[in-house]
């Protein structure tokens, strides 16, 4: 596996000028938000594997404002009793009209069984971020939607979440020196009458995150993620649930390269996956998607289009 | 009198039908407006978010269309129908 690596090349000597920098404990950067805290990880290890085709076509009418239209055919699972998956083949068509200002975003997406997609992000004062996030459709009783009020404070980041049914959940998140940023959430959900407390720890430096993540509900996420190059990263993710006793870890790369960005991970309960997204030409792109389950006996293959 | 023996049933009837309407009726009535207005207020609260459900269902893309349409450079009719 090594000749498969490029070699490491001079950006070691970076490092020997940032040695000496003295922390400044009353001006430290804002630390990211609590529900970006494994982005890194996530990048190469929860990328989205789909399967059949998908077609997206986005328009861009004008700076702020666009049309998509996205295509997706294939079999899409239906959760079964059984210890086998079963598929059903299904195909939809989304539109999509985006809206995108400096202080305004917002999102809709509308399928053809009537089910709403949308998202909103409007900055109300400088500090102050609202964002709501809807899904609608036409059953009863299976709508949600969540609003989030964000407070970004100096160097640190507060944020209260209601949900629909009688959900509240409050996280904050501060930077505690340069690299390591601690956080905390807490909350309490009205229908299954639970609520929970987690905590977070992030330590980031130029060429590597680790995160750590402990939750009241029994889950535990520690991940690492090394950057080898500009090109090149890898990344490690452990979860275990101690109350049910499950454990995953995975191991994952992510290429990103001139043409494409090619992204896999293999897991400890038998999946392998990958994902490359090649792109054609300006503005075209050419998506493939494997994900092979071999515990399960579960095989997904996806190939699409994005245009625009 | 007797025209009123009906009336004071169909009213009877009426706070009975809802969830916890009937309850209130046999409390005290200072007790029962105070817990009646809990039950006008969460009974309204659900009308406006079931209307606002409706509304958002309906109305969210054609509004992001209207806002869309409506920003500068401001683009044609034409450019929202046609595939390029």
């Amino acid at each position: 596996m090594a000749d498969l690596l490029p070699p490491l090349t001079a950006a070691q000597v970076d490092d020997k000028t940032k040695v000496d920098e003295k922390v400044d404990y009353s001006n430290l950067p804002s630390p990211v938000p609590y529900e970006e805290l494994h982005r890194e990880a996530f990048m190469s290890l929860k990328a989205d594997n789909f399967e059949g085709l998908r077609f997206d076509f986005t328009k861009a009418l004008n700076q702020k404002f666009s049309l998509s239209h996205s295509v997706m055919m294939g079999p899409t699972e239906v959760p079964s009793q059984s210890a086998e998956t079963i598929k059903i083949p299904t195909a939809h068509y989304e539109f999509g009209a985006n809206y995108f200002e400096p202080k305004l975003m917002l999102i809709g997406r509308v399928m053809t069984d009537g089910r709403l997609n949308a998202r909103l992000k409007a900055d109300l004062t400088d500090k102050l971020i609202v964002k709501a996030n809807a899904q609608i459709t036409n059953e009863p009783h299976l709508s949600h939607a969540m609003f989030n009020f964000d407070y970004m404070g100096s160097d640190y980041r507060a944020q209260l979440q209601l949900g629909n049914s009688a959900l509240i959940g409050a996280t904050y998140i501060q930077s505690v020196t340069n690299r390591l940023s601690l956080g905390g959430e807490v909350f309490w959900a009205g229908v299954p009458r639970k609520s929970g407390i987690g905590y977070a720890a992030r330590y980031e430096s130029d060429k590597m995150v680790a995160t750590a993540q402990v939750a009241s509900t029994g889950a535990v996420v520690m991940n690492y993620v090394q950057k080898i190059s500009e090109k090149v990263s890898l990344a490690t993710d452990f979860m275990f649930n101690y109350f049910s006793r499950d454990v995953t870890a995975s191991v994952g790369y992510d290429y990103i390269l001139r043409q494409s960005r090619v992204r896999g991970k293999i897991d400890s309960n038998g999946v392998a996956s990958a994902l490359v997204e090649e792109r054609l030409s300006m503005g075209l792109n050419f998506l493939l998607s494997a994900e092979l389950d071999h515990k399960k006996k579960d095989y997904k293959f996806g190939f699409g289009l994005t245009v625009g | 009198m007797a025209a009123k023996g009906p009336l004071k049933l169909k009213f009877k009837g009426k706070t009975t039908k809802g969830s916890k309407g009937g309850s209130t009726s046999t409390s005290s009535s200072s007790s029962s407006s105070v817990s009646s207005k809990f039950e006008v207020i969460k009974d309204w609260t659900n009308w406006s978010l079931k209307k606002a459900k409706v509304a958002t269902h309906y109305g969210l893309i054609p509004l992001i269309i209207i806002i869309g349409m409506n920003s500068d450079p401001k683009p044609h009719l034409f450019q929202l129908i046609s595939p390029f």
